[in-house]
């Protein structure tokens, strides 16, 4: 079924039309009665009470003796009683009023009621007793004035509620539009909302306590909107800028492992031709200064040991090539930045089924570092951790702390220990003793490369610290890496190395 | 005559250190790995071993540790070809060179150098361990 719908304003406007449509023919049927009844009333009274006394007149007085005196009285009724016709009927002889209408018959039921018989005239007849003889006395009243003021009286109440009408309906549209205009803003801001504007605040003022109630709702639904509008963009905006590191940081990464997988590579080259050359290099040498000056073969000699000087050359350039941590800058740091900063990039590789937790002292000594290698240390311990604890939830503990008393190993006095503690699977004894191997990996293929521990144990000496390992099956794994506290750490530098 | 033990696993290079330290006047041994240098060193007294860090069986700098232990008097030079090479010699390339010198030196070889050098910087690496020109 189809159902007409219109606004609120119309609405309330239609109904009070329709109330009132009903209400006032009523009304105005019910006062017409009571006005017509009271005017007829009236009319009748009147009408009765000047035939008595006209009656009386004729009963008492001497008027039906002289037919004169007679016409004198009814005269006096059409002059002064409203009447029309006014006849005295007197033993077969009739007297009339030569001032009535003369075209106005008696019907042949008299007292006839009020607007009967059609003539407009009120007739009544009164016996009349007078010396012993009775006569009739016959009037009749014009209702025509009575009838006017009826309807005089009737079309002003009509008008008067015509009037009445228009100013409700006036009322209706006005009030109806004012109670309609916090509907309206209700709907408005609704729709903005559906339309994904939420700026705009529900501030709707109204006296009606349903409409006020019903607008702090839909504004405290807005406000809810608008938190969780929020806090959605917030996720999406931190997820992308996640995601955005992540890639960057395993970009980073590959790189770095690239360059480890190329630099083994180009080392291991290295460290081959650099042992081919030395015997080229020292027996020609040697064969040079035997040979005497004049001998032919010196300049062939001497060929040789420039063309092994730069082979030398070469491999220095190879190993240059992949040597970007070799010059490392191992500064005096503050290893609490770069745990943190490790911590930073881990926390957006690890996935949420691991919790991180720090133990971090407040004051640490500085320690001889570079902290690029430093980072990618802390990184690769903790890549190594969450692989460890892989497919289940985990604890991974990253630590900092001093510590005095010297520990039992290579480090003897004061130092740094930074350590990484997993609640993986652990591991027995001799995988232990083969974790900082190259390649040698627990792992599936294509999960590692099995260089993340020994680059670790690599960057740990260069450093000159000291990397420990406990682990237990089943518990899971601490690396624990101490670096001397002192600032005086020996290292050797490059330029102290006596070379060619 | 000084006496000098070389350790390294290149026969190539074992002979020429061998030649031209025994042109410099140097009474010169060689052994091809760590393993026969304790009993070498026992057997005649010597002044000066340069050896190879990254070798198989025993490296370097462990070799250099006990060498120090027992013999405390002999001087070490330790010698390399640098890159990586060796499982258990592995360093990641980039930082093997400041790496494993820092190791040797700290094991207590007294002086380190990278391979290949020249006649003149061996025997300037001895004498200069030997302490002569410094007396």
């Amino acid at each position: 079924m189809v159902r007409l719908r219109t606004s609120f304003a119309s609405y309330v406007t239609l109904c009070v039309v329709a109330l009132h449509l009903v209400l006032l023919p009523a009304l105005f049927f019910g006062m017409g009665y009571v006005i017509r009844k009271s005017h007829e009333t009236l009319f009748i009274e009147h009408a009765r009470t000047f035939a008595r006394v006209l009656a009386e007149e004729f009963e008492v007085g001497v008027a039906l003796d002289s037919p004169t005196r007679t016409v004198d009285l009814l005269d006096l009724a059409i002059i002064h009683g409203d009447a029309r016709y006014a006849e005295l009927f007197d033993g077969g002889r009739s007297i009339r009023s030569s001032l009535g209408s003369p075209d106005i018959i008696i019907p042949r039921h008299t007292d006839l009621g009020f607007a009967q018989g059609g003539d407009d005239i009120y007739f009544i007849v009164l016996p009349i007793v007078h010396a012993g003889h009775s006569a009739e006395l016959r009037l009749g009243f014009d209702e025509q004035p009575t009838q006017d003021r009826i309807h005089l009286a009737l079309s002003r109440m009509l008008w008067l509620l015509a009037g009445y009408l228009a100013i409700a309906i006036i009322i209706a549209i006005i009030l109806s539009y004012r109670l309609s205009r916090p509907i309206h803003r209700l709907g408005d801001v609704s729709r903005a909302i559906a339309s994904g504007d939420y700026a705009q605040a529900l501030d709707v003022s109204t006296g009606i306590r349903e409409l006020h109630e019903l607008a702090s709702d839909l504004e405290g639904m807005r406000r809810e909107l608008v938190g969780v509008n929020h806090r959605l963009q917030a996720k999406i905006k931190e997820k992308e800028i996640s995601e955005v590191r992540r890639e960057e940081l395993q970009k980073q990464l590959q790189h770095r492992q690239r360059l480890e997988t190329v630099g083994t590579l180009a080392g291991g080259i290295a460290h081959e031709i650099n042992n081919v050359l030395v015997p080229i290099i020292l027996f020609t040498d040697t064969a040079l200064q035997e040979l005497p000056p004049s001998s032919a073969s010196r300049a062939d000699l001497m060929r040789v040991l420039a063309a092994a000087r730069r082979a030398k050359d070469v491999v220095r350039k190879i190993l240059t090539f992949s040597r970007e941590l070799d010059e490392a800058k191992v500064a005096l740091i503050d290893l609490r930045g770069v745990v943190t900063e490790g911590l930073h990039l881990f926390s957006v590789l690890a996935p949420p089924s691991i919790e991180i937790r720090t133990e971090i002292d407040e004051q640490i000594p500085l320690v001889r570092a570079d902290a690029t290698l430093a980072l990618h240390m802390v990184i690769n311990l903790c890549t190594n951790a969450y692989q460890a604890m892989a497919g289940a939830e985990g604890v991974l503990t990253i630590g900092l702390r001093y510590q005095e008393a010297p520990d039992d190993g290579r480090i003897s006095g004061p130092r740094v220990e930074f350590w990484v503690s997993d609640t993986g699977h652990g591991m027995d004894p001799v995988t232990v003793e083969r974790i900082f191997e190259p390649f040698f990996t627990t792992r599936s293929v294509g999960q590692g490369t099995g260089l993340g521990l020994s680059v670790v144990h690599g960057i740990v000496e260069s450093f000159g610290a000291s990397i420990r390992v406990d682990s237990r099956i089943g518990a899971g794994t601490t690396f624990t890496i101490s670096f001397p506290a002192i600032a005086e750490q020996y290292l050797i530098d490059d330029a102290a190395v006596p070379t060619a | 005559m000084q006496n000098i033990l070389i350790i390294d696993d290149e026969p190539d290079v074992r002979d020429a250190l061998k030649r031209v330290l025994d042109r410099a006047g140097y009474s010169v041994r060689t052994v091809e790995s760590a393993v026969g240098a304790a009993a070498e060193l026992e057997r005649i007294p010597t002044d000066v071993v340069i050896t190879d860090i990254i070798m198989p069986k025993i490296d370097g700098v462990q070799a250099i540790e006990s060498i120090r232990k027992a013999f405390p008097s002999v001087r070490i030079i330790a010698i390399s070809g640098g890159g990586n090479f060796g499982i258990s010699a592995y360093q990641p390339a980039a930082i093997t060179t400041t790496a494993y010198l820092a190791s040797a030196e700290k094991a207590g070889a007294h002086l380190v150098m990278t391979k290949p050098f020249e006649s003149i910087d061996l025997i300037q690496a001895v004498e200069k361990v030997l302490g002569v020109g410094h007396a």
